[in-house]
């Protein structure tokens, strides 16, 4: 009889003893097996701003409303007295700032946003040189390389394999083989947080919810069908608990849209073990301090 | 046991069916028609340059199975799951409407078409291809060895009857229909939902559609295949699980990690009650593995474990 094997792996059967499949699309997360952060006492602040101006029927941004909206949403996030105040709260002119940006064709990130992101940095000291706005070549990107911090901005959208595309999942550009980590639907993207390349730098987090992409269809995973004005941003300092603000309000979209419930498919697994396995942030609703600002119609959450 | 084997892509090897012998006769859901050999090179000249007033755009763009993830990032992964050998794009486009976008993916066999086909099958059956669905702004079909994709940027009538029409031309040029799985005449036919079938080879997918393990306990490969299927009987569900192995002692070691790690509290008849009250069963025959995944009762996936039994051994 040959021997077992020491590592423990985790079944269907694990979801299954803490209800986690039982309730289908709902988020809840990973058993209790590696539990890091879920002790936090501290909630984590999140701020969701929205204006309806931000995007026209074409979905085309206005800048000036976009780079308000950013504003105060730093500004409230950090609970500074004016948004140059907040900035510096988080950069300072001796940093090497790495913005890692989502280029994919159907959904980037806003250039007006990119814009906005550099102009406060260099608000604040940060030497031109360096600041760097990057997504598919930061492994070669020299700032990147150098960087002693990030700002992590990307759009929301499902996503084929990890169910959605999150703020957590945007760094997968930080490992050479991204498809090393596509299994059980991306459950581990939380361990690219923990290189070192990553850990501790990221500053600030900006999860796009413009015009969010909440079901996709075909090789392209994209429909202008399933894609809508919610006009609006979620930022934070943790990135966990930005995503999971994030796919409630895509959860409760799809809910909406197709007249009954209708989880995100796969589950975004990663987002939960980025809690209660990677130790990164906080997933769980009653842990998270959600601010809400702006434009309250139909805001799902 | 052995470890878990990590997933290695790579070209699939002609099986020799363990079972060909219980073939002969084969159910409906077997078509015998031979494949004609062909390739996306080959059905190029033969695509519609223009259909209903869209006309193609200046060059097709072909990939392999490394830069289709310059073309549709992750979701190439899919693809490169059941073996795929090329993708072929192509764009229509007319003056004041969407535009059209043709993905032929040649999957090296129809049996693999056939796999990514049934990978999502949401969507309303309609008559192009072997098997097709569409849904607002997308079709989806297979033919041959081919898995074929038209997309639509922005819904409207013209362009969707000029999809449908796209697809049937498609489907004309892509030969002679494939054969599917042959180890679809394993399932029993009673409760079957046919239209919830998968037929697959990687763990990924599996998990896709039924998550069982982070690792790759039931040892699967470009070498195997599996099918997932859907019963309904009686009021009561299942899920099925067949995966047939190139080697007894494969077989024997996927059997064992499942038992280790997923039924360790299954009774002498492989039967287990989980932990939400459902049952699961497994078994092995010869190396086709059986298992049933949540069945609703006992009863239930102590016959679907038998009637997998009796189809493999032929009774």
């Amino acid at each position: 009889m040959q021997p077992k094997s020491s590592k423990k792996v985790i079944t269907r059967r694990d979801f299954i003893k803490t209800g986690g499949y039982a309730a289908a699309g709902s988020l809840l997360g990973l058993p209790l097996l590696d539990r890091a952060a879920a002790q936090a006492a501290v909630k984590s602040r999140v701020v969701l701003i929205r204006d309806p101006d931000v995007v026209d029927s074409q979905g085309r941004v206005n800048e000036t409303v976009l780079e308000s909206m950013l504003d105060r949403a730093v500004t409230t996030l950090l609970g500074a007295p004016n948004p140059r105040s907040a900035w510096q709260q988080l950069f300072r002119p001796g940093d090497v700032v790495g913005i890692k940006s989502n280029v994919w064709y159907r959904l980037p990130t806003p250039e007006a946003l990119e814009k906005a992101l550099v102009f406060r940095l260099q608000q604040v000291g940060v030497n031109p040189n360096d600041i760097a706005v990057d997504d598919r070549d930061i492994l070669e990107n020299p700032v990147f390389m150098r960087s002693t911090a990030l700002i992590n901005v990307r759009p929301m959208r499902t996503h084929h394999w990890s169910g959605l595309g999150t703020l957590l999942k945007n760094y997968i550009m930080f490992v050479p083989a991204p498809w090393m980590y596509h299994g059980n639907a991306c459950e581990r993207l939380g361990a690219i947080w923990q290189k070192s390349q990553v850990t501790g730098k990221t500053r600030l987090n900006i999860l796009v919810m413009l015009t969010p992409l909440f079901h996709g269809i075909g090789p392209h995973h994209y429909s202008s069908r399933y894609v809508w004005p919610y006009a609006g941003l979620i930022v934070s300092t943790d990135p966990v608990a930005a995503d999971a603000t994030g796919a409630r309000i895509i959860e409760a979209k799809r809910n909406a849209f197709f007249g009954g419930s209708r989880p995100i498919s796969p589950l975004p697994l990663h987002i939960s073990a980025a809690d209660t396995r990677f130790g990164l942030g906080t997933s769980s609703p009653e842990r998270i301090e959600l601010i809400r600002m702006g434009w309250g119609d139909q805001i799902l959450i | 046991m052995t470890a878990p084997q990590a997933y290695s892509p790579g070209r699939r090897h002609t099986l020799i069916p363990c079972l060909l012998g219980l073939l002969v006769g084969a159910l409906p859901m077997t078509t015998t028609a031979t494949a004609q050999s062909t390739s996306v090179a080959e059905l190029q000249v033969r695509l519609p340059k223009e259909i209903s007033g869209w006309r193609a755009a200046k060059e097709d763009r072909i990939f392999d199975e490394r830069t289709i993830f310059s073309y549709i990032d992750g979701a190439g992964e899919l693809y490169r799951a059941y073996n795929m050998q090329n993708c072929l794009s192509r764009r229509y486009v007319k003056k004041g409407e969407t535009d059209i976008t043709l993905d032929v993916f040649d999957m090296g066999t129809s049996e693999d078409a056939f796999g990514v086909f049934t990978h999502d099958t949401d969507g309303d059956r309609i008559d192009i291809g072997q098997d097709a669905r569409y849904r607002p702004g997308w079709l989806s079909f297979w033919q041959n060895r081919f898995y074929v994709s038209i997309y639509l940027e922005e819904e409207s009538a013209a362009a969707e009857k000029a999809v449908k029409a796209l697809g049937k031309l498609v489907a004309s040029a892509a030969g002679e229909p494939g054969s599917r799985p042959q180890h679809l005449n394993l399932l029993p036919r009673a409760g079957l939902d046919a239209g919830n079938i998968r037929y697959l080879h990687h763990p990924i997918v599996l998990n896709y559609h039924y998550y069982l393990f982070d690792e790759n306990i039931l040892h699967l490969s470009p070498q195997t295949d599996a099918i997932l299927a859907s019963y309904h009987r009686s009021g009561e569900q299942a899920r099925l699980l067949l995966i047939s192995y190139p080697k007894t002692l494969t077989a024997r070691n996927a059997l064992a990690g499942f038992r280790e790690h997923y039924l360790p509290d299954a009774d002498s008849g492989g039967l287990a009650r989980l932990e939400n009250g459902k049952w699961s069963a497994v078994a092995l025959h010869d190396r086709l593995l059986t298992i049933v995944l949540e069945a609703d009762g006992r009863l239930l996936a102590k016959n679907l474990i038998r009637e997998a039994g009796q189809q493999a051994s032929g009774e």
